[in-house]
């Protein structure tokens, strides 16, 4: 008699399908009772929590590749992913917790060899605009953000972030008051700008004069010391990237960039002023500088290597003493050249920039 | 989910800072008032300009994890926001402090067993909670274990927890080696086997040990030789007759060397130890009732080091008493707040490794220790496996 009530254990698809319904329960307007729908969603989270323990094992077990596998494709098979997203906000933080993590962890299973969340995303690319938009619900910003980070490790859900009118937004959800949140989004723009390297030479070719016009403004020159030292650190990763040697060329060749450099050179903050160098290098190393370049540097030139003088970094490295003296040896050099060249030219010689 | 909304503001003008309760590294913590709600908060205000790239990042995942916690014996962050430099975190202030401070205020010699018995049970049910969900807290100790004056329990400090479940993947360990040297499990220390949520539970055993005695064990000596000691001697007891069997078992289970022998914090927390916890007012009765509000705790706390410093000196004490107050006294001084950087620690390894002539050396002190037949060299390639084997081979020309 005793076999007869015990219940089979169920299957990870079994555990799919009734999150599924469960979550389809949740997302409609609360007609039942009380009682009965805190019942309903008390099961959904220990169904979502389920999951979980099976995509990443516990302290007791590993996972198993077979049972990731099954509720992968169960989990694809319908729309069970969209129904999660949306559901969130009516989730206990626990629950959302667990479900972020499911979420992150199923973007990496594979299926008979393929990346099935790969194929799902891009059948399904507006998700990503309700995980954007996430950044301006402070409660939702830390569960979407974490999920959106792991979905833009496909690169067609990347192309379609950085190329959707989403990528405005990021230069105010990086200024958000609430660091955590303000953080999340500089790890996710970070993430878009340097993950798929053709994708991103391409985004940046496309749409260099916005794209950079915010970034100075906006970034560079932010009020918040946070804001300026993650985007000079971010920019030099950018431009240092072989992929994107296009964009930089043409990047050091301004000299309203320059000058933005220049003043990030001398902040009083070290990082800054270190991290400053590295992109600051560029425009000194560029061996086809534009007049205005060279002028800017040679009105500075004293400056410039008075400051270079005692510029060090708190541990030795070696790497940045030798880009150091590459860039004073460089401007040194500069005045000599610069006046035989006006001299050949016979052209006036101008220099706004007064550092 | 009204527990877990955002209900202190990320304003800098809506917080008042009032005075200092803690210092340490590049962080400072202040009591301050939140003037919306007229309530009394701490402020952790943390210089970022001191932090180089890698640790941002990691104090982007500490705040994160911070404010998504919703534990009572965890220390949540209501808020974080940056202000010139710094990062503000506001937390709940707990007015007794940490059981470091409490301990150094009133009990050197360690606290009474029942009161150990609640706060390592309200300690252990945070650990059990961040474990469930992936993370190690990583820097288990008295110091981070946080008193309010209604006897509640928090763990802070999540500056250097990692999370096993980080970006989807579960990771079968961590190897990044961080904590506190006195407090760190073996395999933390031998970076290459990596390690994982029972690294804490180790951690957990020594805090045991040190609220049992007023300090850790091996305090007394410099982190590298604690590094060595831990990995190379037989785990620390708890031997002395005053507390119960029960209790001694229980920290002879979190102090196992092997992780896979030592409990989950889950399993742990059913030991027989823990079924006799009494509530706080039972509990701490005393602890609590020693504490005076208004005064700043550092300021106490360094006065009465420098007395206790001044006491033992002008006495002579028999070679066990000696070795105690020895060790509270470098205890004293501050281990908890090492900050702690293994490459340091490792080049420092490899010159002393190759400083022949140096009678002070690590060698000739690790050989009086550990007379079990091991070479010096096979010990430290257990330790220092790229380092000490590119020395061993040169060592061979």
């Amino acid at each position: 008699m005793k076999g007869l009530f015990k219940s089979k254990p169920r299957t990870p698809v079994d555990i799919v399908r009734q999150t599924r319904d469960l979550l389809i329960y949740a997302g409609r307007s609360s007609d039942s009772r009380e009682a009965k729908r805190e019942e309903k969603m008390a099961e959904l989270f220990k169904n979502i929590r389920e999951l979980k323990c099976i995509l990443y094992g516990n302290s007791e077990s590993e996972p198993v590749s077979e049972a990731c596998a099954q509720l992968t494709h169960e989990f694809f098979r319908e729309n069970t992913l969209r129904l999660l997203i949306t559901c969130l906000p009516k989730l206990n933080l626990e629950a959302r917790k667990d479900a972020t993590q499911v979420v992150a962890n199923l973007q990496r299973q594979q299926v008979n060899s393929r990346l099935i969340a790969s194929d799902y995303l891009e059948a399904n690319l507006d998700l990503m605009d309700i995980l954007i938009a996430g950044y301006e619900n402070t409660d939702m910003a830390l569960h979407y953000g974490a999920m959106l980070r792991e979905c833009i490790r496909h690169q067609t859900v990347a192309r379609y972030v950085l190329e959707s009118q989403h990528m405005k937004k990021f230069f105010d959800y990086i200024q958000l008051p609430n660091f955590d949140i303000a953080a999340d989004a500089a790890a996710t723009f970070k993430e878009l700008l340097t993950r798929h390297k053709s994708t991103v030479a391409e985004f940046l070719s496309k749409n260099y004069d916005w794209f950079f016009a915010e970034y100075n403004s906006k970034l560079l020159e932010s009020t918040n010391y946070i804001t300026r030292r993650q985007a000079v650190k971010l920019l030099g990763d950018i431009l240092l990237d072989r992929s994107n040697s296009a964009v930089m060329t043409r990047y050091v060749s301004s000299r309203d960039n320059l000058r933005i450099l220049m003043n990030l050179l001398r902040e009083s903050s070290k990082s800054i002023q270190i991290e400053a160098f590295h992109v600051f290098k560029l425009f000194a190393a560029n061996q086809n500088k534009p007049a205005d370049i060279v002028s800017i540097l040679v009105a500075n030139k004293s400056k410039l290597l008075r400051l270079f003088a005692d510029f060090k970094t708190d541990k030795e490295d070696e790497q940045f003493e030798a880009d150091k003296a590459q860039v004073v040896k460089e401007i040194a050099s500069l005045e000599l050249r610069d006046r035989l060249e006006r001299n050949a030219k016979q052209g006036p010689f101008e220099h706004h920039v007064e550092w | 989910m009204a527990d877990v909304q955002r209900i202190y503001s990320a304003n800098r003008f809506d917080y008042v800072l009032l005075d200092e309760i803690g210092n340490g590294g590049s962080a400072t913590v202040y009591r301050a008032f939140y003037l919306p709600l007229n309530a009394v908060v701490a402020v952790k205000c943390l210089d970022l300009d001191r932090c180089n790239n890698g640790s941002l990042e990691n104090i982007r995942l500490e705040t994160q994890t911070m404010s998504c916690v919703d534990h009572p014996n965890l220390v949540r962050a209501y808020s974080s926001f940056v202000v010139d430099r710094n990062l503000w975190v506001v937390m709940p202030f707990m007015s007794v402090g940490s059981c470091l401070h409490a301990m150094k205020k009133a009990h050197p010699n360690g606290l009474e067993e029942i009161e150990i018995c609640f706060i390592l049970k309200e300690t252990l049910k945070a650990l059990d909670y961040l474990h469930r969900q992936g993370h190690i807290h990583r820097d288990v100790k008295a110091g981070n274990i946080l008193v309010d004056s209604n006897g509640a329990v928090k763990l802070s400090d999540f500056g250097v927890s990692a999370c096993m479940f980080d970006s989807g993947d579960r990771q079968r360990c961590r190897n990044t080696f961080t904590g506190t040297p006195c407090w760190m499990a073996p395999e933390v220390m031998q970076a290459e086997t990596g390690y994982d949520s029972k690294a804490d539970i180790w951690s957990f055993g020594i805090t045991a040990l040190e609220l049992a005695h007023g300090h850790p064990p091996l305090s007394e000596y410099p982190p590298l030789k604690v590094l060595l000691m831990t990995v190379q001697n037989a785990p620390p007891r708890l031997g002395d007759k005053k507390f119960s069997k029960s209790f001694k078992d229980m920290v002879a289970m979190c102090l196992v060397k092997d992780p896979k022998k030592r409990p989950t914090a889950g399993k742990l927390l059913k030991h027989s130890f823990f079924k006799h916890a009494k509530p706080p007012e039972l509990s701490l009765k005393k602890l609590l009732a020693d504490f005076r509000p208004p005064l700043n705790p550092v300021k106490v706390l360094q006065i009465q080091n420098s007395e206790s410093a001044q006491q033992l000196s002008s006495k002579n004490m028999a070679s066990a008493a000696e070795y105690e107050a020895r060790s509270m006294r470098e205890y004293q001084k501050g281990i908890s707040a090492w900050t702690f950087d293994i490459q340091e620690l490792k080049a420092q390894a490899s010159t002393l490794l190759l400083d022949d002539d140096n009678d002070e050396t690590l060698e000739s002190r690790l050989v009086d220790n550990y007379r079990d037949g091991l070479t010096v060299m096979g010990q430290c390639n257990q330790l220092f496996p790229l380092k000490c084997q590119t020395l061993t081979k040169s060592a061979q020309f």
